[in-house]
């Protein structure tokens, strides 16, 4: 072997060490690339939990995947660590070693996060499930289904005899379980041994949610496991005013879905969106029409939505959510969060006459007229909530600003109240009073376009005015509600006074035709028919 | 450039021709085969390890509670932790085979004869020290397996007549493998044997140079005159290029078959198979065969044979006509060895 | 043949050099352990690292700081060996070799006790109604992670 050739090897094999020394270099890149951009890297698993998420990646990986990305994950809260339940909880059952509950309620998230529990417990979020008592239902239960179950008209598609949550027949519930209460929230229940329901009202739970009817606990359905059998009727269910097996009442899933909790989703306004919308109540798209909601669009890569902490004037200030306004922290109001949005509502435009927002202790509008009664019942002013909201607004506007914005949507709010919704509203009970209408609700026309006026057309109206969005005050609001007002519900009113006096109610159906003159004759009304009189 | 030359000449009066003589003696021709080569492995792989050993020891840190979390953190957080540990394992996989290979190179043929008796007892003290150096290294880890070997190992060190359990005691640092123990072998596996190694190799070089190596005559080639040729480049490219090859070698095993951490050792629960490291399988199986002192005593027995073999052979060169007798016993007992260590691979226990 | 060389070599030596380079600084995370409501004075929670350590975490006082809390190693420094408490003796004891730490983790007899090895404590925090653990990357990444 000659010393070129030696040479020329040493050289070759010099390479091929750097080489070897190169692809040592890739493997240490990628192998820290893969440590630092694996989610599963940064998550801690705890020991407890470790069994459930080996099993569950088999399952349900997809749930396992979200909670591997969630804050909880993170600091080490697992899935028994929320899914836990005590001895003597109705739900509680033997899953693989751990005594779990499937459905996790506001009392399992206050064991770490009271102050936000409590926030919520007092929010008009949390009451949402009172519709389920309330004249709205009415429509979903009755108007749009059945109470009762009723048979189909001959063998149905979709619906084996015999089979289905009500033995073969027709659930007239359908549409409030799918409807209603996936947003309002629905009365969590047992199937039970008859195959009826056991909810919260049979189990009675104590104060430490545990049942106190050992009667209502004996007649829950378990399956062979020991599982407590939850009624598909009522289950899932992520409504946010949910009445619970326990007693609680709300869902924190509602607005921070299982099982990542993301807080960057619960601080966009499509989280609001699955509620918040539509016909009655668009407030997502009466944002999204405002300049706020143009502003975020465009800047929503500003908007730093998945900081730790996302303080309004401190984390961003771009531009606001529904989240920025109603809920969320900022630098004038101590950093503070919220989780009862009521707090810096200064009216409710929910009724059809909108009421200013002086609550009293137990948070129930003060609906009081006396000065000294209110002021003896008021704990929280109108005005104080305001104050808290003008502290999100002062972030980018000045007082003068938001004084005139204030003075233009209240004026839009009394406007609305004194031109259509009291007169209606006055107009309705007289018809009722005078029994011109049946008590039934939805079985005449005029109450259906009463409730469009004021359901409908007046929220959009009210909403749009305080949210800035002119199209909805205005056509999709009062526009609407003009024509509801004298296109529908006064010809309609007039039609029953005139039936009524053709049918032996003459002093009846002369009220209301007083009634409705003398409104008309209003300075505000007079233009509607003063020409046609002369 | 002169003035800095001359300055420097000053302070080490060493010419250029005087480095020449030094690093360049004539090496017979028949190194020219690759075959005799080997003894320059050891070396190269010996410098590998210190090198890596010593970045290692940056990390380590000898206590039960500590040592075993070191390694790990050197495998997975540091950066490039896992290869210089896998070179580093790897290395004394290779360095122990070429020990070997090279020994028996010598044996068989007859290196070690008069005059060089001495270096071949040299190269036995060497062989004894890699082997060592390899035994407490593996169990620096502190892995299962790592722990129930070196426990073992010390069991067997006791069962050396008279003077085993205070081998015992001495290699533990106490009646049993306890918080003195590990500080020991790293001890022994960094400073000790590495240092007695150098002086060890030292003393092996020097009587090579002085002896110069034998020079060996082919059939064929006695007739020829010697053709000797410069260790300088020539011979000094040749073991280069021996240890470029062994380097990526190295890199490719250290990235293919990187080394891993096993279970952390349990003082508590003995692991169904206790084996140690390959090079021991030999002595283990041996063990198993012959148990307690008598098999320990035939090992001691079989290495003191090794270690004054020049002179046996002698003996029966001179004293019986069987000149050749020490390449059938070579065959014999490298034989036995492979038989051996092939035996304890291949079952569990 | 010699830029080779030096090539070659000289980025060993950078590898080497990128070695001793500090990796990462070691950080520490808050994890969640428990409500501090749940424990009761004078009783060790069991409690495993998400890598499998064993932490036995303790309620001293009745407050509801930090200093009320402890949380200790559950490996014997000795050999690696798993203590456990025994509120009989309020101690720790390490079956293998019969170490005997006290109930701040301080060993008091035994093999740790000569070679002054306490055991080892963890940084605990209180963060409202809860208890967290301060954990290196390592200790939270689980055991499944690292295969």
């Amino acid at each position: 072997m000659s010393l070129d050739f030696k040479r020329i090897v040493i050289a070759t094999l010099s390479l091929m060490f750097l080489g070897s020394l190169l692809f040592v270099q890739w493997m240490e890149v990628s192998r820290r690339r893969a440590e630092t951009g694996e989610a599963g890297a940064h998550i801690a698993i705890p020991d407890s939990s470790r069994q459930c998420v080996d099993c569950h990646m088999q399952n349900t990986m997809g749930l396992v995947e979200h909670w591997k990305d969630s804050t909880h994950a993170e600091s080490g809260v697992g899935c028994v660590e929320c899914h836990q339940a005590e001895k003597g909880d109705a739900d509680g059952f033997e899953h693989y070693g751990a005594h779990i509950a499937v459905i996790v309620t506001p009392n399992d998230c206050a064991r770490c996060h009271p102050a936000e529990a409590q926030e919520f417990m007092a929010s008009h979020h949390a009451k949402g499930g009172n519709i389920l008592a309330s004249l709205d239902n009415f429509l979903a239960e009755v108007v749009e289904g059945s109470r009762a179950p009723f048979d189909p008209h001959a063998p149905t598609p979709g619906l084996a005899p015999g089979q289905g949550l009500v033995g073969g027949k027709v659930n007239g519930m359908a549409s409030a379980i799918s409807g209603c209460q996936q947003c309002h929230g629905g009365k969590v229940a047992f199937v039970s041994t008859d195959g009826g329901h056991v909810d919260v009202d049979d189990l009675k739970p104590g104060a430490d949610g545990k049942p106190t009817s050992q009667e209502a606990l004996a007649r829950i359905q378990r399956d062979p496991t020991g599982k407590p059998l939850l009624h598909p009727a009522t289950w899932p269910n992520s409504g946010i005013g949910r009445l619970n097996l326990d007693g609680s009442r709300g869902s924190c899933s509602a607005c921070h879905s299982r099982h990542d909790f993301s807080p960057r989703r619960a601080r966009q306004p499509e989280n609001c969106g699955k509620c918040h919308l539509g016909p009655d109540h668009p407030q997502k798209e009466v944002y999204e029409e405002s300049k706020h909601g143009v502003a975020y669009r465009d800047l929503i890569h500003d908007m730093n939505l998945d900081s730790d902490e996302w303080v309004l004037g401190k984390d961003y200030s771009a531009a606001p959510t529904c989240a920025t306004c109603h809920m969320s922290a900022n630098t004038r109001n101590g950093m503070k969060i919220t989780h009862d949005p009521g707090t810096r509502i200064s009216w409710t435009n929910r009724p059809p006459v909108s009421l200013v927002l002086d609550t009293d202790v137990h948070g129930e509008v003060v609906k009081a007229t006396d000065p000294a009664e209110r002021a003896k019942l008021i704990e929280d002013t109108a005005q104080a909530k305001r104050n808290r909201m003008r502290q999100v607004c002062s972030h980018c506007h000045n007082d003068s600003y938001v004084n005139a914005f204030y003075a233009q949507y209240d004026e839009f709010v009394v406007n609305y109240n004194e031109k259509f919704a009291r007169p209606g509203q006055a107009l309705m009970k007289l018809l009722l009073d005078k029994q011109l209408l049946t008590p039934a609700q939805f079985d005449e026309e005029i109450e259906w376009s009463w409730y469009y006026l004021w359901h409908h057309e007046g929220r959009r109206a009210r909403h749009g005015a305080s949210m800035m969005a002119p199209d909805y005050a205005h056509w999709h609001g009062m526009f609407e509600v003009a024509e509801r007002f004298y296109m529908a519900v006064i010809p309609q009113a007039r039609e029953l006074a005139e039936h009524a006096i053709a049918n032996g109610k003459e002093a009846q159906g002369k009220a209301v035709m007083e009634f409705i003159d003398e409104l008309l004759a209003r300075p505000e009304h007079r233009w509607f028919e003063q020409q046609k009189k002369h | 450039m002169s003035t800095l030359a001359r300055w420097l000449g000053e302070r080490v009066p060493l010419g250029r021709f005087d480095i020449k003589e030094l690093t360049n003696e004539p090496v017979p021709e028949h190194l020219k085969r690759w075959w005799w080569c080997l003894g320059g492995t050891p070396a190269y792989l010996f410098i590998v390890q210190i090198a890596t050993g010593i970045l290692l020891a940056f990390y380590y840190e000898p206590s039960a509670a500590r040592a075993y979390e070191s390694v790990r953190f050197v495998t997975e957080e540091a950066a490039y932790g896992w290869f210089l540990r896998g070179i580093h394992k790897w290395g004394a996989t290779l360095m122990i085979a070429a020990v070997i290979l090279h020994q028996m190179r010598v044996y068989f043929t007859g290196g070690y004869r008069r005059p060089r008796e001495l270096n071949w007892m040299v190269g036995m003290c060497l062989l004894v020290c890699t082997l060592t150096i390899g035994f407490t290294g593996y169990s620096l880890v502190y892995e299962q397996l790592s722990y129930w070997g070196a426990t073992v190992g010390a069991n067997i060190a006791a069962s050396v007549p008279v003077v085993g359990p205070w081998m015992k005691t001495l290699l533990l640092g106490g009646e049993e493998y306890g918080a003195q123990t590990l500080p020991r072998f790293f001890m022994l596996h960094a400073a000790v044997l590495p240092a007695l190694m150098i002086c060890l190799l030292v003393v092996h070089i020097a009587l090579i140079r002085l002896h110069g190596v034998t020079d060996l005559r082919f059939r064929g080639d006695e007739s020829k005159p010697p053709k000797p040729f410069l260790f300088y480049p020539d011979h000094f490219y040749t073991e280069l290029m021996i240890g470029l090859g062994l380097t990526v070698l190295l890199a490719a095993l250290a990235t293919i078959l990187p080394a891993t951490m096993g279970p952390k050792a349990d003082p508590l629960s003995t692991p169904e198979v206790i084996k140690p490291e390959w090079f021991f399988y030999v002595a283990f199986r041996w063990l198993k065969l012959f148990s307690g002192t008598a098999a320990v005593l035939s090992i001691g027995f079989v290495l003191f044979v090794m270690f004054v073999w020049p002179f046996i052979d002698a003996a029966i060169r001179k004293y019986t006509r069987f000149a050749e007798a020490s390449v059938w016993i070579g065959i014999a007992g490298a034989l036995s060895i492979i038989g051996l260590t092939v035996w304890e691979a291949a079952v569990a226990h | 043949m010699g830029g080779a060389l030096v090539a070659a070599y000289g980025s060993a030596a950078a590898v080497a050099g990128r070695y001793l380079f500090p990796a990462r600084p070691a950080g520490k995370r808050w994890i969640y352990v428990a409500q501090v409501a749940s424990l009761q004075r004078g009783h060790a929670l069991p409690w495993r690292t998400p890598s499998g350590e064993r932490v036995s975490i303790a309620r001293v006082g009745d407050g509801q700081s930090t200093d009320d809390f402890i949380a200790l190693s559950s490996t014997c420094p000795h050999l690696g060996c798993q203590v456990r408490y025994e509120s009989q003796h309020a101690r720790f004891f390490c079956p293998c070799h019969n170490g005997v730490f006290s109930p701040e983790g301080k060993a008091v007899s035994g093999p740790p006790a000569e070679a002054g090895q306490d055991l080892v404590r963890y940084a605990l925090r209180v963060d409202g109604p809860l208890l967290y653990i301060g954990l290196s990357e390592r200790q939270i990444a689980s055991a499944g992670q690292e295969a």
